[in-house]
């Protein structure tokens, strides 16, 4: 027993040699903090804050939390499952700060703003005149000058009225098997969705035989209709779907190439834009569970019945993308040949008839009005006129969007027979309708694609895609695998499992924390470029006190600090100020400031 | 004679668990101490291993010894006895095992107070040494030093009190003066240190009753108890966790556990962080010491709840019976046919995430299961003479219940509740780990396995450490709830 008493001694003894030394808490704090001034006593109890958000941010909401904390706040987390859920949450406006992303999917800086922010915007829950000019006044502007504008919405925006507080700016990363797929054909875009078409297999023989499989994780589809979804479950379907008048290069510039249109043009005072038609891209239809060519040829009546129901609100009942296309005064076939040459293209040079007929075989030598008349062969092309109710360049990026597929005028006129104002959700079948090529009773798949794929069916499980036989047959631009699975997957986990184990050959959107396992597993390939993709706090704009102070909203604006967000994703994410941010570089940065926070809190305080 | 002996020597059989149980640990450090990746020894782990193997190989060899000595003497001799002192150095190592059985080994004639004074002094050792490693922090909580000075002070009083013990109390006989030491215990186990509240009450009790033949049940309960290594070290887990809960309120520091450092994000263990960090730069070992709270609070009320109401209700409808026993079992049926861990689902999913209303779902599920079982105690103990006795005098029916009957069915419902409290901390853990739980940055077992989940690939010590600790706690339960059944059978031993 002597030992254990000694051994108690020598604990004893540890504990007072080491007590000199130990520094505690209060000991810390004190050499960090300058002695505090004698100002008048400010309330120092905590202020309330309620934030919410989905448990897919767990993460970024812990870090919120635990910085509003520091600096002062008492965060109550309202931690939702799923949109759904987050989504009834906001619209009650049960929060003060919302945990939000957008995702800039046309690339131009316009669409960044005018739907978040404009005074009745489609999410905007914002009414504030300066910035509806501002958002005006930029989308008529080029590039160079609109620069200054986004800088004076951002000031408003964040800086001077804090609506919303920024987080950061996310990476687009796909992991690849590469040792099934051929690396080099699977593209990774800035803005567009994944292109399916491009996609080929190491070995080629197993085109026709064994399918591309990807994942996504939503499996409930909003619509196949493309005018009547913009969310993450069928924007990379309805892309590779149909089929629309240019697209988005991989950094967002405006390209014919892989799209309906052999070349475009803007003609003189950027209000007008014309488009020369490709004749070799036929419609598919899936006839018995096979996808067939329908024979009809995507002509220039179906982008005008596409682009005339994309900007009509009343076109379809639940309608979600028509604020993309308001700028769209008319679209008209041109059968005119000698008014392209009367008229000059907007950077001053050449006709637009020169632009258009720019890199062809055979010159325009003939315009039809009747689709089936085309023969590009020949010389018989269509030509469709946009006009614009304002001069608006960016125009253009919202053609590229997937909501201005298009669509098959026959067919939709054929299966929308229904009246829009008395739609009965009961009752009628809208053309796109997930349920009629879901697996089971209701199944009665009447989709007509224009894209390099066509869905042929689904369940709960998959998607099953199949090559449109009639979409540019003997191009390079044909799609190279025959069928494409896409698994629904909605846990992030399971998906990279799925992967690693070969049961899919491509995760799009590989969360930042799975990089080091992706790149320690030699038959993957992490590809990863900076996306559009921004998170921001969005305040409450009706019933709280966020609503009615400004310098509540500034003391959180103040309290986040980015550089530790990007800390924690390892670098992995890049510094935001506004939604524009990845599109614009308009120099502004917002620098966490405990000094700000304090004074506005205090002010806010001293209101109340 | 001497065949029994050695079977009944509970000297041997505890030496030769000790022996074998550091044994596998042994193993296991040797295991660990080598970096497979980079091919080479770490050398604190290979440190820790030799002293482990030293102390295994002396513990052997010390059993053979044992052994021997009651094959040939039918008793263990003198010099064997006083290795033990030797072998109590490996308290040093924290190797609980090799303790306990040196110190059973070093005394010859025990009792239940001994054992209970020797896991109190351990106890204390163990949750100092814990604290104590706060010391290689950046900096400690502001009451850490005058805490751990208590701490200390309290822990030498608690072994001059196992020397008096060991001198003092003989059998049934407890020296009067011993009264103050018990009084003293009992302020000491505000620390936590239920041992030492435990300790305190046998010696008030004894000292009470001196020489008393009626209270040999209560007696013999502890004896049979303290004699089963296996629950007592259950029993020690729980209440070094529960000690250590109630002493980290002082010598730790919340924060630490709590508030994101984006400085030390997923460190690998070393000193300052014995644990690791997690990814927000939080110090695992804290959070998992502040979790333990939590874990031990949901687990303990969310058992006492169903206890308390079960009992109740099952004690009434087994003393009624009839139509009071029909409605009520009835009901508690309905009750009992929704699946538990569904029933708390939805409780959370409609009150919100938080830790009462976790208790309450995680109550609510388990009342029909106690019901059932007091029903069925009290069906059986209201047939006996004295229930009869006392009806027959006039007593009211509450007063049957709850004096006579109640307490002779209580030892099938304490065994349960134990079993059942581990399965209780499992339920927590499972609710935190689908987000249905705590709120997710509080420290709570479930919470940390969660998080270290998506990480078991590359940094898998979050998930392994948090995992541990719910195994051991859980099992530690399991094990106190096997022994409390043999103490509290009549018919065994």
């Amino acid at each position: 027993m002597k030992k254990s008493s000694l051994l108690v001694l020598l604990l004893t003894f540890v504990l007072v040699a080491s007590g000199c030394s130990v520094k505690t808490k209060t000991d810390v704090a004190d050499k960090t903090n300058e002695p505090a001034p004698t100002e008048t006593v400010t309330d120092q109890s905590p202020v309330d804050i309620e934030l919410l958000g989905m448990s897919a941010s767990e993460s970024d909401l812990n870090i919120i939390r635990d910085q509003l904390t520091k600096n002062g706040f008492n965060v109550k987390l309202n931690i939702q499952p799923d949109y759904g859920s987050f989504k009834a949450q906001e619209d009650a406006g049960n929060f003060d700060i919302a945990h939000s992303g957008w995702t800039t999917v046309t690339g131009n800086p316009d669409y960044a703003v005018r739907s978040l922010f404009k005074t009745g915007g489609d999410y905007s829950i914002l009414a504030d005149s300066e910035i509806d000019n501002l958002i005006d006044q930029a989308a008529t502007e080029s590039p160079e000058k609109y620069t200054e504008t986004y800088k004076q919405l951002e000031q408003r925006l964040v800086f001077d009225k804090a609506y919303i507080a920024p987080l950061y700016i996310s990476l687009k990363s796909q992991a690849v098997n590469k040792d099934i797929l051929n690396v080099d054909s699977v593209r990774l875009s800035k803005s567009r969705a994944l292109a399916w078409e491009d996609i080929d297999f190491n070995d080629t023989s197993k085109r026709n035989t064994d399918p591309l499989i990807l994942t996504q994780a939503a499996s409930v589809l909003t619509s196949l209709d493309p005018i009547k979804g913009n969310d993450g479950s069928i924007n990379q379907l309805n892309t590779n779907m149909y089929v629309r008048l240019i697209n988005l290069t991989d950094d967002d510039k405006i390209t014919s190439d892989g799209s309906l249109s052999y070349n475009h043009t803007i003609a003189e005072g950027n209000s007008e834009y014309y488009f020369i038609l490709r004749d070799d891209i036929n419609f598919a239809k899936i006839d018995n569970k096979k996808a067939v060519d329908t024979g009809e040829r995507v002509g220039a009546d179906d982008v005008i019945f596409s682009l005339d129901r994309a900007k009509d609100k009343n076109s379809v009942p639940d309608h979600r993308t028509y604020s993309l296309h308001e700028h769209i005064k008319t679209v008209e076939l041109v059968t005119d040949i000698a008014s392209l040459d009367g008229i000059k293209q907007s950077s001053g040079s050449g006709t637009i008839k020169e632009a258009l007929e720019a890199g062809l075989d055979t010159k325009i030598n003939e315009l039809v009005t009747d689709k089936t008349q085309a023969d590009n062969k020949a010389g018989k092309y269509q030509v469709v006129k946009l006009t614009t109710t304002e001069p608006f360049p960016q125009v253009l990026n919202y053609l590229a969007h997937q909501s201005a597929g298009i669509v098959s005028k026959k067919q939709v006129e054929s299966i929308n027979t229904y009246d829009v104002a008395t739609f009965d959700v009961n009752k009628d079948i809208p053309y796109g309708d997930q349920n009629t090529i879901t697996e089971g009773k209701q199944y009665n798949n009447t989709l007509y694609a224009s894209g390099p794929y066509i869905l042929s069916s689904k369940n709960d499980y998959e998607g099953i895609f199949l090559k449109n036989p009639g979409y540019r047959k003997g191009t390079s631009d044909e799609a190279n695998i025959s069928t494409v699975k896409v698994r629904f997957i909605a846990d992030a986990d399971s998906a990279l499992s799925a992967l690693r184990s070969s049961e899919i050959h491509l995760y799009y959107g590989v969360p930042e924390t799975k990089y080091e396992t992706i790149q320690s597993d030699s038959k993957l390939k992490l590809q990863s470029i900076e996306s559009n993709a921004v998170s921001y706090l969005l305040f409450n704009t009706s019933n709280r006190d966020v609503a009615k102070s400004e310098d509540l909203r500034k003391a959180v604006l103040y309290s986040i600090n980015q550089d530790e967000i990007l800390q924690f994703y390892n670098n992995n994410k890049i510094k935001a100020v506004s939604t524009v941010s990845p599109l614009v570089k308009t120099g502004n940065e917002v620098v966490a400031d405990p000094a700000k926070v304090k004074e506005f809190l205090d002010k806010y305080k001293a209101s109340k | 004679m001497i065949k029994t002996n050695l079977k009944t020597s509970q000297e041997y059989s505890k030496a030769f668990f000790a022996w074998v149980v550091s044994l596998a640990l042994s193993v296991i450090l040797l295991l660990s101490s080598y970096d497979f990746s980079a091919n080479a020894v770490k050398p604190y782990v290979f440190l820790a291993f030799s002293a482990y193997a030293l102390f295994t190989i002396t513990q052997f060899f010390l059993t053979l010894k044992i052994r021997r000595d009651i094959l040939r003497h039918g008793d263990i001799a003198r010099s064997t006895r006083s290795l033990g002192y030797v072998q109590l150095l490996s308290i040093l190592t924290g190797n609980l095992f090799i303790v306990t059985s040196a110190f059973h080994l070093v005394k010859r004639q025990k009792n239940p107070e001994y054992t209970l004074a020797v896991y109190t002094l351990l106890t204390g050792i163990f949750v100092i040494a814990v604290s104590a490693l706060n010391l290689f922090k950046p900096y400690v909580s502001d009451t850490f030093l005058p805490s751990m000075f208590s701490l200390v002070i309290i822990t030498i009083f608690h072994f001059i009190a196992l020397l008096l013990v060991a001198k003092y109390v003989q059998g049934n006989k407890v020296a009067p003066f011993m009264i103050w030491i018990a009084c003293l215990l009992i302020l000491t186990s505000i620390t936590g240190n239920i041992f030492a509240l435990l300790l305190g009450l046998n010696l008030l009790f004894k000292i009470r009753n001196n020489g008393n033949p009626a209270t040999a049940k209560w007696e013999s309960i502890w004896e049979k108890l303290t004699q089963n290594t296996t629950a007592m070290i259950g029993l020690f887990f729980i209440i070094f966790l529960f000690s250590i809960s109630v002493c980290s309120l002082l010598t730790f520091d919340y924060a630490m556990a709590t508030e994101n450092n984006y400085g030390a994000i997923l460190l690998h263990p070393s000193l300052a962080y014995p644990l690791g960090t997690d990814n927000f730069g939080r110090c695992l070992f804290s959070r998992i010491v502040f979790g333990a709270r939590t874990s031990l609070i949901v687990g303990i009320v969310s058992t006492a709840i169903p206890v308390v109401i079960g009992g109740i209700l099952g004690a009434v409808s087994g003393y009624y019976g009839r139509h009071t026993d029909n409605i009520i079992m009835r009901f508690l049926d309905i009750l009992y046919a929704v699946p538990g861990i569904l029933l708390a689902i939805a409780i959370i999913a409609a009150f919100g995430a938080n830790t009462v209303n976790l208790i309450v779902a995680l109550s609510v599920g388990a009342i029909p299961t106690y019901a059932r079982t007091m029903r069925a105690n009290v069906l059986l103990v209201s047939t006996f003479e004295y229930v009869d006795a006392a009806r027959a005098f006039g007593s009211r029916d509450s007063a049957i219940i709850f004096k006579h009957i109640v307490p002779n069915s209580l030892a099938p419902m304490i065994v349960k509740s134990t079993l059942t409290i581990g399965a209780a901390v499992i339920s927590t853990s499972s609710l935190s780990f689908l987000g249905l739980g705590v709120e997710p940055h509080i420290p709570e077992w479930g919470n940390i396995l969660k998080l270290g989940s998506t990480y078991l690939e590359t940094h898998s010590y979050m998930a392994i450490y948090p995992g541990l600790a719910i195994i051991a706690l859980v099992l530690s339960f399991n094990f106190l709830g096997d022994g409390l059944r043999d103490a509290l059978d009549p018919k065994l031993g």
